[in-house]
């Protein structure tokens, strides 16, 4: 993204001009979707936490403080939080109306690793399984790192350091995407 | 390198801070790093752009139709806020209205309650006035109408030569009355005034005042062989009665 853009999208949030709403959404939709589909795992639902997480967005304009965070860092924060919530409360009601045990939150994404879409497959073939369900543990289905050491069944220790290297090579994995997608271009 | 920032950077806190799972003060630890040290910065704008890939990598193509509705609410939202803003305006203001009418009539039923405790209280007192005299009369009439009363004429002498007055006594019902129809003129610094002596003690009966209480029937205290005496006495009354200056006796 742009930091032209971002800026641009900043200020006509302060304003609560309502471009900024369409603007986010041409930007940051389809990410913010699929972080929202990741979370709850089903069309209908993903497209309600969009909504909600937009009208949050809208509503929150005024607390969002760029020098805290990137405007993709805010929304991420949001959409996951209010999928997670989401998530939490259809689990809620499911366990209360059919009175059964649900496998909790967590369960439900980790053994949810199965990408449907085979671009993003590709893309994240080159991260290794072993950071990718840290990251995805840590990013999508809210847990801490003792939850996520718990949960997976590895070391807390293990988990800081796969967090770690995971979110640090991923600007290198992505790098190398990009350049390659280029050359290949160039190539074409 | 500092070594606390080497520190810091080895830590967890920036990716904790990142996914927002750090605590208040954990948050602003990291802020006050982030601020202080630029390759604390960098790292951390480092992580945010690594946040932004690895979610990119999940993105999906949004259903048709969604932005429109987004938009909508969004706007519908904001027309809420705007909306709910002018209400609160105008609930302020009725609020405000309405306390201060409720203040205004607060006080006036407070005043008109005590007001009506006035009102009764003089009722309640005109209502025992009104009742003392009614049996005043009563009593009066019947004295009056009674075959058994004795009509008694007392006249005045000495200084209260012109003097005149009629006694009623009834020994039956054992009940007496004056009526002081003619009262002289006397110095501005006199006054006459009633005794009657009742068993052997003497009760002060009062000043009779000039001109107000003619032609007034005044209740004498009754006892068989009392004597009822007018005595003239300095203003004001005197608190026996000045043997010498009686100018009137009854004896019933």
């Amino acid at each position: 993204m742009s930091t032209l853009i971002e800026k641009h999208i900043v200020s006509l949030l302060a304003e609560k001009d309502d471009r900024a709403i369409a603007l986010l959404y041409e930007n940051y939709g389809d990410t913010l979707f699929g972080v929202a589909h990741k979370v709850v795992k089903d069309d209908e639902l993903a497209q309600d936490v969009l909504q909600e997480s937009f009208i949050k967005i809208w509503k929150k304009a005024d607390s969002y403080d760029a020098s805290k965070a990137k405007l993709f860092t805010w929304l991420f924060r949001i959409t996951r939080n209010t999928a997670i919530d989401k998530l939490r409360s259809v689990n809620n009601k499911a366990s209360k109306e059919v009175q059964i045990d649900v496998s909790d939150v967590y369960n439900l994404g980790v053994s949810g690793i199965s990408p449907e879409h085979l671009d993003v497959q590709e893309n994240l073939d080159k991260i290794e399984p072993k950071y990718r369900i840290v990251l995805e543990a840590l990013f999508f289905e809210g847990m801490t790192q003792q939850e996520a050491s718990e949960e997976l069944d590895i070391p807390l220790g293990t988990i800081k350091s796969r967090l770690k290297i995971g979110l640090r090579e991923l600007g290198k994995i992505y790098g190398t995407t990009m350049a390659l997608l280029i050359v290949l271009n160039l190539l074409s | 390198m500092k070594e606390k920032v080497k520190i810091f950077l080895e830590s967890d806190s920036l990716e904790k801070y990142l996914l927002g799972h750090t605590t208040k003060e954990e948050s602003q630890q990291v802020e006050r790093y982030i601020a202080m040290y630029p390759e604390v910065r960098q790292t951390y704008d480092e992580l945010q752009k690594n946040l932004e890939t690895f979610a990119k990598m999940y993105a999906r193509k949004t259903p048709e139709g969604l932005k429109e509705i987004i938009l909508s609410s969004a706007r519908k939202e904001r027309m809420i806020s705007r909306r709910f803003y002018r209400y609160a305006i105008a609930a302020s203001v009725a609020l405000m209205i309405f306390a201060g009418s409720s203040l205004f009539f607060w006080n006036q039923n407070k005043n008109l309650q005590e007001e009506n405790a006035l009102v009764t209280n003089k009722i309640k007192y005109l209502e025992d006035d009104m009742k003392n005299q009614l049996e005043d009369m009563r009593n009066q009439f019947i004295v009056l109408n009674n075959p058994d009363t004795k009509k008694y004429q007392v006249n005045g002498k000495k200084e209260g030569k012109e003097l005149k007055a009629i006694a009623y006594i009834n020994p039956v019902k054992k009940l007496s009355y004056i009526n002081v129809s003619n009262v002289p003129q006397l110095p501005e610094n006199k006054c006459f005034q009633m005794w009657a002596e009742v068993n052997g003690e003497l009760v002060n009966l009062g000043v009779i005042k000039q001109f107000n209480e003619k032609d007034k029937l005044l209740a004498l205290p009754y006892a068989d062989k009392a004597i009822g005496y007018i005595t003239i006495e300095p203003e004001g009354g005197n608190s026996s009665p000045t043997v010498e200056n009686i100018v009137a006796n009854i004896t019933y």
